[in-house]
């Protein structure tokens, strides 16, 4: 559909990384699952006195963040206090890096192979969780600086599908690089995402409305269309768009004026004294992007021809099978990796089995094996699947494959004498008598019954390609 | 430079301080005469200098990510809040 308006998106997306311990506080940074207030420190409440101790692993952790996004990483970066009031926020401000940031310049490439221009990213402190009820709120602080990146992209993204794609590609950068769990639900990344429209011909954006705190993807880019019809409405009208913060209900599809937590913006930026600046030597910063594993990118190049782009970007939503598909791709042939591509849509992306996923997979030299055996023949693919999901059981977990398919009596009949037997036995058999005489009489389709009649004869073990060759031999 | 109402206005509300009429004028007259006072600086010229962000030349400095016990425990913190529900703060209801 063509659209009246263009549209400008610029998204900043809040990723809290997973480190052990808070960004300013020894205490514990997995509140998952833990009571409200339980993983609070004296430093988190600023309690009078109370000084933040840097925690150097967040700073490792941006930089691989960094370099992910193919960005620069500034050697000398310090931090800022923010200040506003609000009942989140003990100290009265937040630790940030507003002036110098560690993160530099970058771009995350869309599967479409667009480039969307990274401005900076900083590091800084999450602020703690409110609960609203009818006359009072409830304040939890473990999410206090709870260490976060602040992504911040340029305004390149042009549709509401490249605004999800692009958070999607992010998300899945950052889970890949090994900086946060991921969890969006539980909210390890929130997107704001800034929108305005101008008729194509205008050289000046339009002014942008800011969706605050998406937590889905979903969302984003259902967001982007609202505000896109929203704002064309009102232009249309010839009304002006009033630059403002809103917020969005997945319940109501729709995004609403917020009030803004401090009246005026005036957060009175000043730097941040109880904290040394960095200084990082380029020898620290190569060690720590020396450790970043593989990243979308790579995985997407080293399965580009084998296995078809659909499944590979399905496959990239589940990083442990991208990773176990790679170990495979680096000592095995394409035809096994397509293979063990195709059982893992097939059997783990099935609702059915979609337990497996949290359980151990079977490791790469056991995948080989089983894709070998169906490569060769040697398992119907049926069986192959059967063996596959018994992997998973702890009891079977250590065997190889052929071991198991051969205990599970599941290996495929090749040998043409047993499968001939086979045969003849069926032919034999006055119920099948009907379908030789319909077959001979030229219905071609019997022929599928008598292969069914066989494999069941043989209980599922036959080939069924060399039993059907058998057959049209021997009723010809 | 004049501090006007208005001024003084916004800056309560960004302190988060409820200030009657008295105050605010004894205020404004304090805040007045330190900016008077401060003010001497803008006579030197500055363009070449550093800002000193820090006193200390101090650089790199951070811990390892290992947790530690806390001293205080989450009752001992929560009771240090005018009032608490539920191991939580209770605040007024904001939104």
């Amino acid at each position: 559909m063509t659209k009246k308006y263009e549209i400008t998106i610029g998204i900043e997306c809040h990723v809290q990384l997973s480190t052990k311990t808070k960004l300013f506080s020894e205490v514990d940074n997995d509140a998952r699952g833990k009571e409200p207030n339980s993983c609070v420190s004296p430093v988190d409440y600023a309690l009078p006195g109370m000084l933040p101790r840097l925690n150097g692993e967040a700073v490792k952790f941006a930089i691989r963040a960094g370099a992910a996004m193919n960005a620069k990483i500034n050697a000398r970066s310090r931090f800022d206090r923010k200040h506003y009031f609000y009942p989140d926020s003990p100290k009265g401000y937040q630790i940030t890096q507003f002036y110098s940031p560690i993160i530099g310049a970058g771009f995350i490439e869309l599967p479409s192979g667009k480039k969307i221009r990274i401005e900076h990213a900083h590091l800084e402190g999450d602020a703690g969780k409110l609960t609203h009820y009818d006359t009072y709120s409830l304040v939890d602080l473990n999410r206090v600086d709870t260490p976060l990146i602040e992504i911040v992209s340029m305004p390149d993204i042009s549709s509401a599908e490249e605004a999800r794609d692009y958070c999607k590609e992010l998300w899945r950068t950052m889970v890949y690089a090994g900086v946060t769990n991921g969890d969006l639900y539980n909210g390890n990344m929130r997107f704001d995402v800034n929108i305005s429209l101008k008729l194509p011909e205008a050289k000046e954006l339009g002014t942008r409305a800011e969706i605050k705190n998406l937590n889905s993807f979903r969302s984003v880019e259902r967001a982007v269309e609202y505000e896109y019809s929203r704002q064309s409405k009102l232009l249309d009208q010839g009304e002006k768009i009033v630059q403002e913060t809103r917020g969005w209900s997945d319940a109501t599809g729709k995004t609403t004026p917020q009030r803004s937590k401090e009246a005026a913006q005036d957060y009175r930026y000043m730097p941040e004294p109880d904290l040394p600046p960095l200084n990082l030597s380029s020898e620290f910063i190569a060690a720590e992007v020396a450790r970043l594993p593989l990243l979308p990118h790579d995985y997407r190049a080293k399965f580009r021809g084998t296995v078809p782009d659909d499944l590979i970007e399905i496959l990239l939503d589940y990083p442990s099978l991208s990773a176990r598909l790679a170990e495979v791709e680096d000592s095995a042939d394409k035809k096994i990796v397509k293979r063990l591509a195709n059982l893992f849509s097939s059997v783990l992306l099935a609702e059915e089995n979609a337990s497996l996923l949290n359980d151990k997979l079977p490791e790469a030299p056991q995948l080989i094996e089983l894709c070998t055996m169906l490569e060769q023949n040697e398992l119907s693919s049926t069986a192959g699947k059967e063996v596959f999901i018994k992997l998973f059981e702890p009891k079977h977990a250590a065997k190889s494959p052929r071991d198991l398919a051969k205990e599970l009596n599941l290996l495929q009949e090749n040998d043409s004498a047993a499968l001939e037997a086979l045969v003849a036995s069926v032919l034999e058999d006055p119920a099948t008598r009907q379908a030789q005489a319909d077959y001979k009489a030229g219905q071609a389709k019997v022929l599928g019954f008598l292969v069914g009649q066989v494999m069941k004869a043989s209980h599922g073990k036959a080939n069924p390609a060399a039993v059907s060759e058998i057959l049209k031999k021997q009723l010809a | 430079m004049e501090i006007t109402d208005e001024t003084m206005n916004h800056l309560a509300e960004l302190s988060n301080f409820s200030l009657d009429s008295s105050e605010k004028q004894a205020l404004k007259q304090d805040l007045a005469s330190i900016l008077r006072y401060i003010s001497k600086l803008d006579e030197l010229d500055t363009t070449k200098v550093e800002p000193t962000y820090q006193v200390f030349e101090m650089e790199n400095v951070w811990r390892a990510d290992d947790i530690f016990p806390q001293d205080a425990d989450r009752e001992a913190l929560l009771a240090l809040a005018p009032e608490s529900l539920e191991h939580q703060i209770k605040v007024p209801k904001v939104l």
